[in-house]
């Protein structure tokens, strides 16, 4: 009930705060989100793709995370650094579902809200809540360790309720993946990401220096 | 084909448990903010503004009105299962907000203090029937849902008995008024009480 309450009020937010101040509001909300859930530290990469299976890391509270790992992602070096991750159901379906039977219309101002967060701060989101599950990612990837090294979450692709998708091809080139790969794998998930080392000597980052 | 249709009850009711834990979390932040006053504010203004964006509804006898909620056809049982226990005493088995409150404390610790201090203000100064912020909502809401439908070109009114808070504490209207909403109700304080028992919330539409 409190998510299709908080859709029909984000017209109103968007009017009295801005769509600037909805992207902050929900920004503040991802990451104390991630903050209360705590930190979690794991000793390898199969350890934490175990956990991830199982439901245990924060990430599972976005629902079915799938880990690929048959798309590991490889440094300069060609080790492990990270891999690549896909949500089967956009955690904002079955609220956008619930709206559609109970209220209709789902408010102009959420596309607003995703429009303005593609141009002022990154070009991946769909819909208004897109700003709240991709910043909290972001920052729970800084409350995990793996073998001692802090993470970082890259947001790659997703598809939203009725069709559309993003694809981040600046972040695809960076750790080497073919845009087209990522567009496959919209067919079967909503929404793929890749979390990696932080700080990883990544091919595609030494392909744009040279 | 009633299969089906309660595929899509099923699908419908059950929400993403990163968008409840977040708003929660949202609610906390205008908590941190503006204070309990604030938040009440909000919440209520959340739950007016929510029955407002629905369509309004007339039915022809109070018969029909029953049979539409305990369907989960009327705006006011779109968001929790209720029966009808006698005329006009409606009861809600489980609350609508327990599977998010299950979340939050499953995934992130105790239910935040500020949820039950803004129940006081509401209880102080609006109507004394909230356990927690999850109450306003769903009284706002129902009181608010209640102005849209018509019976027999009558508005509907609405009131609240009692609610069991998902972790168990309870809230019944005051002393004063219990007599006269037990007689709406038509029901005893020991039915009440023997209601509470697997229900969550005993509330009156006249």
């Amino acid at each position: 009930m409190l998510d299709v309450a908080l859709v029909s009020l984000i017209q109103d937010m968007s009017e009295k705060a801005g769509v600037e101040g909805t992207i902050q509001y929900w920004e503040r909300v991802g990451e104390s989100l991630a903050m209360r859930m705590g930190k979690e530290a794991y000793m390898g990469w199969p350890s934490f793709n175990v956990a991830l299976r199982e439901g245990r890391t924060a990430y599972s509270i976005e629902g079915d995370v799938t880990p690929l790992t048959d798309l590991a992602i490889t440094d300069v070096d060609g080790d492990v650094v990270g891999y690549i991750y896909a949500l089967k159901t956009c955690v904002f379906e079955p609220t956008m579902q619930r709206v559609r039977y109970s209220v209709g219309d789902i408010p102009r101002a959420d596309a607003a809200v995703a429009e303005e967060y593609n141009n002022s701060v990154r070009d991946t989101a769909i819909c208004n809540f897109c700003v709240i599950h991709q910043k909290f990612r972001e920052e729970v990837a800084k409350n995990i360790t793996i073998a001692d090294q802090p993470l970082e979450c890259v947001q790659l692709a997703d598809r939203g309720f009725k069709g559309e998708t993003k694809i981040a091809r600046d972040s695809l080139k960076r750790i080497g993946i073919n845009p087209e790969y990522v567009r496959s794998l919209l067919r079967n998930y909503a929404c793929v990401f890749a979390i990696l080392m932080k700080g990883a000597r990544l091919r595609g980052e030494e392909e744009v220096e040279e | 084909m009633i299969g089906e249709e309660e595929k899509i009850k099923e699908y419908e009711i059950k929400e993403n448990p990163l968008v409840d834990v977040a708003a929660y979390l949202f609610l906390e932040d205008i908590a941190d903010k503006q204070g309990a006053a604030g938040m009440n504010n909000y919440l209520i203004s959340l739950a007016t503004s929510l029955a407002k964006s629905m369509p309004e509804e007339e039915y022809k006898t109070w018969d029909d009105f029953v049979e539409s909620l305990e369907r989960g056809e009327s705006i006011i049982s779109t968001f929790e299962s209720v029966t009808a226990k006698t005329k006009h005493c409606m009861v809600t088995q489980k609350c609508p907000f327990e599977r998010g409150w299950k979340e939050y404390t499953k995934r992130i610790g105790d239910f935040a203090r500020v949820h039950k201090e803004v129940a006081d203000y509401y209880n102080s100064t609006v109507k004394p029937g909230a356990n927690d912020t999850q109450c306003i909502i769903c009284q706002t809401f129902r009181a608010a849902a209640a102005e849209r439908i018509t019976v027999a070109k009558k508005r509907l009114k609405y009131a609240q008995v009692a609610a069991v808070a998902p972790d168990g504490s309870k809230k019944i209207a005051p002393d004063e008024w219990k007599p006269i909403l037990l007689e709406k109700a038509g029901m005893s304080e020991t039915d009440l009480n023997m209601t509470l028992r697997n229900n969550a919330c005993v509330w009156i539409l006249y």
